[in-house]
């Protein structure tokens, strides 16, 4: 049984019995949540509304702040707390964040889509501004005096001369019914949220204590290595095991649904294991599919033109690539499942959701089921599969004794959720001013099985005429999935190129051409001084080429400069400019780093990852072959942040769309080419 | 078993293991030192890095037998207390994202830090380019690297080797 998910709820019990510190849920109105609470002890005698996040405020005047979102190296363990610390009134310094099992009762607790801060932002400030006026509350009473004439900052409660500390107002302030619509700060009298703030978990990073999934110790556990077949539609026919259980530590060998299962003392032992397996593989249909078949597939697929009106046409095609996610932490989860409970720790990006099929997995009644989560090694979407979640559960049922399923950098480059590939093909129709009064877009994706795809194709930023998009996919064996920025992976980099195309056509200046038919007042101003920083215009170096791209949506804005230059080598990105308004910023360090790591994505898109088929599977099997950035590559980069006070928008993903196509425009200043497959090969 | 004994961190350890076992997982199964990452096991993410007496090592790379007799240092031994130069400066430019790939980046960079005490650009680029980050902090490290020269000395306060 977990020891953690019964003391907390011991502490929520001692804390309504005993008084001994304030223990809050904070509830959202849900109308169906009632049912689901009851199943947990804790909620029962709550009101009809579901816990989002949890703070606690301790005797020694610490407080806990639970936070129910992964953190996959956005910073949602600082944000999330930030804007529950900044409602509540509390001394940041003082903050201690605890990251939530997992449970129905914080609501969604997913990572995806931008969507933390905005989908948590109201819930954890009424969480926060809740707590603090019971604790104001229970202060005004015990001076005599109206709530209105306290104020609760810093952690502590004042009153003309009195000041109360909050752990001190605590048990009073734990009978009081908590207020379902508190009063919230206004963002003007904000203290924490909009200050650079560093990551909570920066000191146990830097000295090597902070514990990832692969990290997990709170079980003495196997470890496992699973060999899976090579082609997706593969199937492992025989194996031979005689050489692999000869290996020292290796204490058992099976098969189960995704192929065979080496348990070992250690990693080292359980790989060591895997590597003397001898099998036989039926790839099964695919086993002839390759990425050159998949490309015909899709340019097969586009249609004819249909009429378009008088002007000067301009037409183009794109391809990218299949991409893998490659987190830096390869999947893996941790399992123990005993005495009728299921005991998990899983680096994922959807605790929510796992819940449900861990318990049908592992055969055990949902609430017996704890997810824990980990620090996170980079998430990109591929968390959002909990694949290597039933993997382990389905071993350590076979098992019985605490497992460690560790998949191999080869595993994770071969047996991804892709970001499919796709195929572009535009036409536009420019008026004899030069004005795009015609845009049409054919799209094709390879891979059918998620919505992972290009998307929102017809959403253009530009008052261009008529515009329409319209989609299709072909049925590979891939499996695909969404990857950072999901569908403006594809559609970022090909609009961008191609309104630089059409500038191009109508003989204007990128930037010129791209204000003259921007409508969005935060856009344009995002450009406008972006341009201004990068000295658009001003001569550069021979060799070296400056390119621009726009993006909007999660509710953020973000532009950028680049300048490139063509060297014996390849293309070297010298530097780069941004401008980002993405509303309130939570946390504006944190906004910069997504900017910061989303700009390396789309420009290691740009001139280096692709994931190649042969035989129905994957080519590449490391960072050798599925080539990232490094330090070598990365550019300079400045980052300016527009104020805002615009509700906040998602920050995880808007960087990474318009880089490649930044990149790509540059070169095309540099050299007069237009390069429209990634990655970019030069010619 | 074979076994095995070296100093890490500065403490005399005796591993009972294969010699052929890489360093990486010596270091994590056995000794349950984890800040020490996996990333890919075959020498190409750096994750791994640690310092086998002076110099950078890749400890997925690295047969146990190879680090018999000689010291290693882990980011747990970096210093005593995290406040290493390049510790500090990491925290003070809130360098990580996910913090998976820092001890790697730390490690290296403490490497470089004990040949050339103010690397210029070039250097930093040529000693850390063998640790990928696959959140792309690049450029924050390369800030961060530069504050920690300019700070103090790399190594006075590393526990001694
Ligand atoms: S784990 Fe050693 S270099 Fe990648
Ligand atoms: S901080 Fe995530 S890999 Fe470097």
């Amino acid at each position: 049984m977990s020891l953690e998910s019964v003391s907390r709820r011991d502490v929520l019990r001692v804390a309504a019995v005993a008084g001994t510190g304030l223990v809050l849920g904070c509830r959202l109105a849900s109308p169906d949540s009632h049912a689901r609470n009851l199943s947990h002890g804790e909620a029962q005698d709550g009101p009809v509304f579901e816990p989002n996040a949890w703070l606690k405020v301790l005797p020694n005047d610490d407080v806990v702040i639970v936070v129910a979102r992964p953190d996959i190296g956005q910073g949602t363990r600082t944000s999330m707390a930030m804007i529950v610390a900044e409602e509540l009134g509390v001394d940041w310094r003082k903050v201690k964040v605890e990251q939530a099992v997992a449970d129905r009762k914080y609501g969604p607790m997913g990572v995806g889509g931008s969507a933390s801060v905005r989908g948590s932002y109201a819930p954890l400030r009424r969480a926060g501004a809740a707590a603090r006026e019971m604790l104001v509350a229970a202060a005004a009473a015990k001076w005599g005096v109206e709530a209105s004439a306290c104020r609760a900052e810093n952690g502590v409660v004042l009153s003309g001369d009195n000041k109360l500390a909050f752990a001190a107002l605590a048990a009073d302030a734990a009978k009081l019914p908590v207020p379902a619509n508190p009063t919230l700060k206004d963002p003007a009298a904000f203290t924490i949220i909009g200050k650079r703030t560093s990551r909570v978990d920066n000191r146990d990073v830097v000295t090597g204590r902070a514990v990832f999934g692969l990290d997990v110790r709170a079980v003495k556990a196997f470890r496992a290595a699973i060999l899976r077949p090579r082609c997706f539609t593969g199937r492992i026919s025989e194996f031979d095991d005689t050489e692999a259980r000869k290996v020292e530590g290796v204490r058992d060998v099976f098969q189960l649904g995704t192929g065979v299962v080496v348990i070992g003392d250690t990693t080292h032992a359980a790989f060591e294991g895997r590597k003397r397996l001898k099998t036989t593989e039926n790839p099964g249909p695919a086993g002839k599919v390759t990425s050159a078949s998949i490309r015909e597939a899709m340019r097969a697929a586009i249609q004819p033109w249909p009429e378009a009106p008088e002007g000067k046409v301009v037409e183009a095609t794109f391809e990218l690539p299949f991409l893998a996610h490659a987190p830096m932490e390869p999947q893996n989860c941790t399992v123990w499942i005993h005495d009728g409970v299921c005991e998990i720790w899983a680096p994922t990006q959807v605790p929510d959701s796992l819940l449900g099929q861990a318990a049908r997995a592992a055969e055990v009644a949902p609430d017996k089921v704890t997810i824990h989560v980990p620090l996170i090694g980079g998430g990109f979407g591929r968390r959002l599969v909990s694949d290597f979640a039933m993997e382990a559960i389905e071993i350590a049922k076979r098992v019985g004794d605490p497992v460690q399923l560790v998949w191999s950098r080869d595993d994770d480059t071969r047996h991804d959720y892709y970001r499919p590939a796709s195929h572009h093909a535009l036409r536009a129709v420019l008026d004899a001013s030069g004005k795009p009064i015609h845009w049409r877009h054919q799209y094709i994706q390879a891979g059918g099985r998620t919505n992972a795809g290009p998307y929102r194709a017809e959403s253009l930023d530009y008052g261009f005429g008529s515009v329409e998009a319209r989609g299709g996919s072909v049925a590979t064996p891939v499996p695909t999935g969404a990857w950072r920025s999901v569908g403006h992976s594809h559609t970022g980099f090909v609009y961008e190129a191609f309104v630089d195309e059409l500038a191009t056509a109508a003989g204007q200046d990128p930037v010129a051409f791209r204000l003259a038919h921007i409508e969005d007042p935060r856009l344009r101003k995002a450009l406008e001084l972006c341009a201004e920083k990068a000295n658009w215009g001003s001569k550069l170096p021979n060799g070296r080429g400056r390119g621009v791209a726009c993006f909007a949506d999660y509710g953020s804005y973000c532009v950028h400069i680049v300048e490139a230059t063509m060297t014996k080598g390849g293309v070297k990105v010298n530097r780069v400019v941004s401008t980002v308004d993405c509303g309130i910023a939570i946390n504006p360090g944190g906004v910069e780093q997504q900017i910061l790591g989303g700009t390396v994505d789309g420009l290691s898109c740009a001139l280096r990852a692709e994931i190649t088929i042969e035989n129905g599977g994957v080519v590449e099997s490391s960072y050798r072959d599925f080539e990232w950035f490094r330090m070598k590559d990365a550019p300079r980069h400045e980052i300016h942040r527009i104020e805002s006070r615009e509700s906040p928008g998602g920050m995880g993903e808007v960087g990474v769309p318009g880089a490649p196509a930044a990149l790509a425009n540059a070169i095309f200043a540099a050299t007069g080419t237009r390069y429209r497959n990634l990655p970019i090969r030069l010619a | 078993m074979e076994h095995f004994e070296l100093k890490v961190n500065g403490q005399n350890v005796r591993v009972e293991a294969s010699g052929e076992m890489p360093l990486l997982w010596v270091l994590r199964d056995k000794l349950n030192l984890c800040g020490t990452k996996y990333g890919c096991g075959v020498g190409v993410c750096g994750s791994c890095v640690v310092l086998v007496g002076e110099f950078a090592a890749r400890a997925c790379m690295v047969p146990l037998k190879q680090v018999a007799g000689k010291s290693v240092l882990t980011i747990e031994g970096l210093s005593k207390t995290g406040d290493h130069p390049l510790q500090r400066a990491w925290m003070e430019l809130d360098v990580p994202q996910c913090g998976y790939c820092q001890a790697g980046q730390i490690m290296a960079a403490a490497a470089l830090l004990r040949r050339k005490p103010n690397p210029t650009d070039a250097d930093i680029d040529a000693a850390m380019s063998d640790v990928i980050c696959r959140c792309g902090t690049y450029d924050r490290i390369r800030s961060a690297i530069k504050l920690a020269a300019q700070g103090a000395p790399g190594s006075e306060e590393e526990v001694p080797a």
